[in-house]
């Protein structure tokens, strides 16, 4: 499990404010993030890719 | 054009400087007494991540001007008339909604685990399958307990920062990571003040890392279904 610091963790809890949370009008737009769309994604995914990304990094360095 | 909404206030609109996301124009929709804020798109520009910090930035400086409900980033209209119909249609929460945010301001409380929760060990003289059925239990029982403590945490900063229920929202366990995400509405002008109440009480639990954020615009307490 990556551990989470605190500038992560205040970043994670923006981000899902910004995309989880707030006043839903019919909209059309997505967004992507390096092909991911990030709309509607919880913390809980969020978190998740953090610590897929972690993974990933500790295999590529081993 | 695109709309690219960021919040919704009533009319009448404050004097904001007419720069919406990356430097385009920031227009205002008005629908009945109600408005929405939003910048001057083009479809075929794609959004990305620092288009979501830029906006938030932007609510920011939308809530500092006005009372306003801050839209989901990423929504938008084709056009104006599509952006006051959807106004016009929830125009009744919408009002609740700003009624409620008005003067305040919301904080964030994240808890993370100091410890990660470690390798369960069963010692056994039963079979792989009695085994295993122990191991789950084991495990359920571990995570009911970090949930239950994580609830008694949420209890007593309700307690004793003596917050009405219903102006906190919260989450517990949402990974292994994090115990409690919570989010508390605040008057704006005591913010500093509840804040460095909420730290204190959260520094007062040994077995997590208390993060603190805001105040922000009230994200967490405008939706309106």
């Amino acid at each position: 499990m990556k551990e989470l610091t605190a500038e992560d963790t205040s970043l994670l809890e923006l981000v899902d404010r910004l995309l989880n949370k707030g006043v839903v009008l019919a909209g059309e737009a997505t967004i992507s993030v390096a092909g991911i769309d990030l709309i509607y994604l919880g913390l809980n995914v969020v978190l998740a890719a953090v610590e897929t990304i972690g993974k990933a990094q500790e295999r590529r360095a081993s | 054009m695109t709309l690219l909404a960021h919040a919704i206030a009533a009319s009448p609109p404050a004097t904001l400087s007419q720069e919406g996301l990356r430097g385009r124009p920031l227009a205002w929709s008005e629908a009945g007494d109600l408005g929405l804020w939003s910048t001057e798109w083009a479809p075929d520009i794609k959004l990305e991540r620092p288009d979501a910090l830029e906006h938030h930035r932007l609510v920011e400086r939308i809530c500092a001007a006005q009372p306003c409900l801050p839209v989901r980033f990423g929504t938008a209209f084709a056009t104006s008339d599509d952006a006051r119909a959807s106004l016009d249609k929830r125009a009744a929460a919408l009002h609740a909604a700003l009624t409620r945010v008005a003067g305040k301001t919301e904080l964030a409380l994240t808890l993370l685990w100091r410890d990660s929760p470690g390798p369960l060990l069963i010692k056994s003289a039963a079979g792989p399958g009695r085994q295993y059925m122990e191991a789950r239990r084991a495990e359920f029982a571990a995570r009911e307990a970090r949930r239950a403590r994580a609830e008694t945490m949420v209890d007593r900063v309700v307690a004793e920062l003596a917050i009405d229920r219903q102006l906190v929202w919260h989450e517990t366990c949402t990974s292994d990571n994090v115990a409690v995400s919570l989010a508390v509405l605040v008057p704006t002008e005591r913010a500093a003040e509840r804040k460095a109440e909420l730290e204190r009480v959260a520094a007062r639990f040994p077995d997590v890392i208390p993060v603190l954020n805001g105040p922000w615009p009230p994200y967490t307490f405008a939706r309106t279904e």
